[in-house]
């Protein structure tokens, strides 16, 4: 089975740079022993389309709001997200639940058969981007089904 | 500003509360406005002594779709300090996923974003082609939306492969580029060109490439509407039907001054036509009255912005950025400086590319009533014209001098400083750097969302959109569309912001004084 984590924020915005924190500590843990892309998804939006065309399992990996206490590290299935659509009109900043969204339609590949969300919200600690590290590798390797 | 009774919230650039705009309305009519970009960003100032080459992965990180134009205008500035012109083949792959990332964007903003508000059904449920906009321009379903997520996507694969890394490759360096595709990869960009050309042909012209270039004048574009139906039912018919029954060609007007700083350096042998060493010339004009363009009378204006006030706006090789939130309130309202040129406002994008092109059509249409949201939304649309035919030269002498260099070797980056000024796909992008020690001693970056969404200077004068906006009627305050339409006709973009996952998320929003 494929399987991919795409860490998404910016670097530049204390406020959203989780995920980046955590794709740094990623590396640091290389190799994972198990064949697992990596991907530093930044800002790019509607460009990481191409990495949901391969099947297997996709576990992204951002920063949250609203979504559980300060530090906490939380886990959204693809619906979860898509939920979060609030919006009715998107620019350039489409992000996740867009590209969830729109998937379906859009895609020439394999739709992969799950998709998760490692979030942490609000401000984060060493401790707590170790944490969403170990997660999102034992979610990409086994979904999230085996971890409940 | 007069007192502030009603708040609406518009998603007027969809980019998460970081741009937010008031206007003044009299009369049903917007007599004065004030944009504000609300978060401080301050890439500059994290420049200041990191490696002299440390621009080449930094900034294309600043924005996720404007990635590789941070990267050109980076990798143009050290060109410039170093001395040292890249080899023929490195500007051809620059100059592809340049153009690349430039198309896309401008297909996704008409269809996604621009005409998204057509599909707005309290405004045009009347309309009688409002059902007809839903129908393809519905979010997250629309046909013609969905369609172009998905053709957008396929382009994007060339970045991939000329890249040799996707997202975020910074594949180009001084001396050229790292990365030197095979014969086979440059088939298959070729292909993945050649499926592009054929949908944006059909789907978004209507029409060969080649009939579009035979459009010089207002009267050759309503012959081109009414000789075909493919015409009227491709995306740029389409445009064009439901924007004449809304005006939007007497909506949006502007500064009626632009500015393009010129773009996609020519290879010294290609069979490409561009002027002065360029495929699109660099210029500023008053309406249509175009001037050599002079970087030297570039300013920032920190009057109205919250950064720290200097005697004198300041070219951008003397400009600072530094953050200055006290005092002033009320005067100060944006995080985005005021550039100015020659110490005027001026607009920039794809419009600006045509006037000071010299594009018959659009440089027609200036003239008769002059800018507009149709003339901008409309140049933006066909910009891929202009793009197409040089890609697919550029593509063919790829792969028959292959075999030449892609990289000259650059040492160590002297001191000295250098600007890359190219043109985004919302318009001029500057990067000014000094390099000392093989450090970097200064950087500064003007984006076009700061030309087009400046605030006021210390004249008072208004910024490009803030100046477009004066003058139109609200029909409904409660759904502001009109000033939606000449807000994005403007591509508004500042993406590189805060865009986590939440509930209840903040969207930017206009502010309707009455």
């Amino acid at each position: 089975m494929k399987r991919c984590i795409i860490c998404i924020g910016n670097r530049f915005i204390a406020d959203d740079s989780a995920g980046l924190a955590v794709y740094d500590k990623l590396c640091e843990m290389q190799p994972f022993g198990a064949e697992i892309d990596l991907v530093e998804g930044g800002v790019s939006g509607l460009n990481l389309l191409s990495f949901l065309e391969n099947g297997g399992r996709v576990v992204f990996v951002d920063a949250v709001r609203r979504m559980a206490d300060p530090g906490e590290v939380v886990v959204l299935s693809a619906k979860d997200i898509v939920s979060t659509l609030s919006q009715d009109h998107f620019g350039h900043e489409a992000g996740v639940p867009y590209l969830l969204s729109v998937l379906p339609k859009v895609c020439e590949g394999e739709l992969p058969e799950e998709i998760l969300l490692v979030g942490i919200e609000g401000g984060y600690t060493l401790q707590t981007i170790e944490t969403a590290a170990d997660l999102s590798l034992t979610l990409a390797l086994k979904g999230m089904k085996d971890l409940a | 500003m007069t007192k502030i009774s009603k708040r609406i919230n518009l998603p007027i650039n969809r980019a998460e509360g970081d741009l937010e705009i008031q206007v003044e309305i009299k009369d049903d009519t917007i007599v004065d406005a004030w944009s504000a970009g609300t978060m401080y960003r301050g890439f500059e100032a994290m420049m200041i002594g990191r490696g002299a080459r440390d621009g080449l992965v930094v900034t294309p990180r600043v924005c996720g779709i404007c990635s590789l134009t941070h990267l050109t205008a980076a990798v143009e500035a050290l060109d410039e300090i170093t001395g040292i012109a890249p080899p023929d083949n490195a500007r051809r792959l620059r100059n592809l996923a340049l153009m690349v990332e430039s198309i896309q964007s401008d297909i996704r903003q008409a269809v996604l974003m621009f005409m998204a508000d057509f599909a707005n059904h309290d405004a045009y449920q009347h309309h009688p082609l409002g059902d007809d906009a839903r129908r393809r321009y519905n979010p997250l379903e629309g046909e013609s939306a969905i369609q172009v997520i998905r053709e957008t996507k396929r382009l994007l694969q060339i970045v991939a492969i000329i890249g040799g890394q996707w997202p975020h490759t910074s594949f180009m360096v001084p001396g050229g580029v790292t990365s030197i595709p095979e014969i086979a990869k440059i088939q298959q960009c070729k292909l993945i060109f050649e499926r592009f050309c054929q949908w944006y042909e059909r789907s978004i012209l209507g029409c060969s490439v080649e009939r579009w270039n035979r459009i010089k004048s207002i009267n050759d574009l309503e012959a081109w509407l009414d000789e075909s139906s493919s015409h009227r039912e491709s995306e740029v018919g389409f445009f064009m039907c439901f924007s004449r029954q809304v005006g939007l060609d007497a909506l949006g007007k502007g500064p009626c001054r632009f500015l393009s700083y010129g773009n996609y350096t020519l290879p010294d042998e290609t069979t490409v036509k561009g002027v002065g060493g360029r495929l699109f010339r660099a210029g500023f004009s008053t309406g249509v009255e175009v001037e050599p363009f002079d970087s030297s009378i570039i300013t920032e204006d920190t009057s109205h912005a919250w950064f720290e006030k200097t005697d004198k706006a300041l070219h951008p090789f003397a400009g600072e950025t530094k953050p200055y939130a006290s005092g002033h309130s009320g005067r100060q309202y944006s995080w985005i400086k005021a550039p100015r040129y020659g110490g005027q406002t001026v607009e920039t994008g794809p419009l600006a590319e045509m006037i000071i092109n010299g594009h018959p059509l659009f440089q027609e249409m200036v003239k008769d009533k002059g800018p507009s949201v149709f003339a901008r939304e409309l140049a933006r649309l066909v910009r891929p014209v202009s793009l197409l035919g040089a890609m697919r030269i550029w593509l063919e002498e790829l792969l028959e001098k292959r075999n030449e260099t892609f990289y000259f070797p650059v040492g160590t980056i002297p001191d000295g400083e250098g600007a890359g000024l190219i043109q985004a796909a919302r318009g001029a992008l500057g990067h000014w750097v000094k390099v000392k020690n093989n450090k970097i001693a200064h950087y500064q970056i003007i984006t076009p969302t700061a030309w087009n969404g400046s605030p006021r200077d210390s004249f008072g004068v208004r910024g490009a959109w803030e100046e477009a906006l004066v003058g139109t009627t609200i029909k409904d305050i409660h759904n502001p569309v009109e000033a939606g339409h000449v807000v994005r006709s403007f591509d508004p973009c500042l993406v590189c912001a805060v865009h986590c996952i939440q509930k209840g998320r903040k969207k930017g929003f206009l502010t309707v004084g009455v």
